[in-house]
């Protein structure tokens, strides 16, 4: 497991009940992910009827709180204590990669 | 006297080669197919029913930044769900075919709207199921997984992600 990092982090454009004193500039965190490296034969055979795929549904949710965590992890050396309107972004690389994108603003608040 | 008797055999080996040469390709469409009508159609009634138990009070969901009612926010949490889903072989096909004449292909639509509303029906249920009262915010996003050109696996899909901030009065 990745250790925490204790930065509180929103979508919005404030911190509720605090108030923003400096900004840091833009943050990201990004990681590119191939499916196939986490091929699961139930995918394939679940294609043939469709709906849901799971393995793939939990492979990005992991990957995108990865992209989360290093974005937090660029705000934190950057001597910010939050990040504001926090965006997720995914665009398909070539080979069929995919890249999972956080970004969002840091900022100093008390 | 065995010629007649042995002719009709043949044609009838002719005949079941010949049916059976079309039967065979098509079997994988025709599960799939049969698969589709049965699968599908069961989730979409489940997800329905997910959502009507949750219409009664109202949606939580909103694309403000800030609460309607003006209330003051005291905790606050980003949640983001996501959900990928594919079409069916049988659907890909079709969708296949439709798209060489252009105009809307329903079958894709249907695919890419279910999974549009399972996502924000997670985001519903996982905002209940932590206290939330309200998602604030919220965005969605939609990424293809494109498959990769000579691998063995060509699955496809749609991913949808819907992220919010859900806040406690």
């Amino acid at each position: 497991m990745q250790p925490q990092v204790n930065i509180p982090f929103s979508n919005t454009e404030t911190i509720p009940g605090m108030t923003i004193t400096q900004m840091m500039g833009v943050v990201t965190g990004s990681t590119v992910r191939a499916k196939n490296v986490f091929k699961d034969i139930g995918a394939g055979l679940k294609n043939m009827v469709g709906g849901e795929l799971k393995a793939y549904t939990e492979l990005l949710q992991e990957s995108r709180n990865e992209a989360l965590y290093r974005m937090l992890v660029d705000a934190q050396a950057r001597g910010a204590n939050a990040v504001v309107n926090v965006r997720f972004a995914t665009s398909s690389v070539a080979g069929g990669a995919a890249e999972l994108l956080a970004y969002g603003t840091a900022v100093v608040v008390q | 006297m065995a010629r007649p008797s042995s002719s009709n055999e043949v044609i009838r080996l002719v005949v079941l080669y010949v049916v059976l040469s079309l039967l065979v390709p098509l079997l994988p469409w025709l599960v799939s197919g049969i698969g589709t009508a049965m699968y599908q159609p069961k989730k979409k009634q489940e997800l329905l029913q997910r959502e009507q138990a949750f219409a009664k009070k109202g949606d939580v969901l909103s694309t403000l930044s800030k609460p309607l009612s003006g209330k003051e926010v005291k905790e606050y949490q980003v949640l983001m769900t996501n959900v990928v889903m594919s079409p069916s072989w049988i659907q890909s096909l079709v969708g296949g075919i439709l798209s060489l004449f252009g105009g809307e292909i329903n079958v894709f639509t249907k695919v890419v709207d279910w999974s549009r509303r399972e996502a924000q029906q997670r985001l519903r249920e996982e905002a209940a199921a932590n206290g939330y009262d309200e998602v604030i915010n919220i965005r969605l996003e939609t990424t293809t997984l494109r498959k990769i050109q000579g691998a063995k696996d060509k699955t496809t899909g749609v991913e949808v992600l819907a992220y919010g901030t859900a806040i406690k009065y």
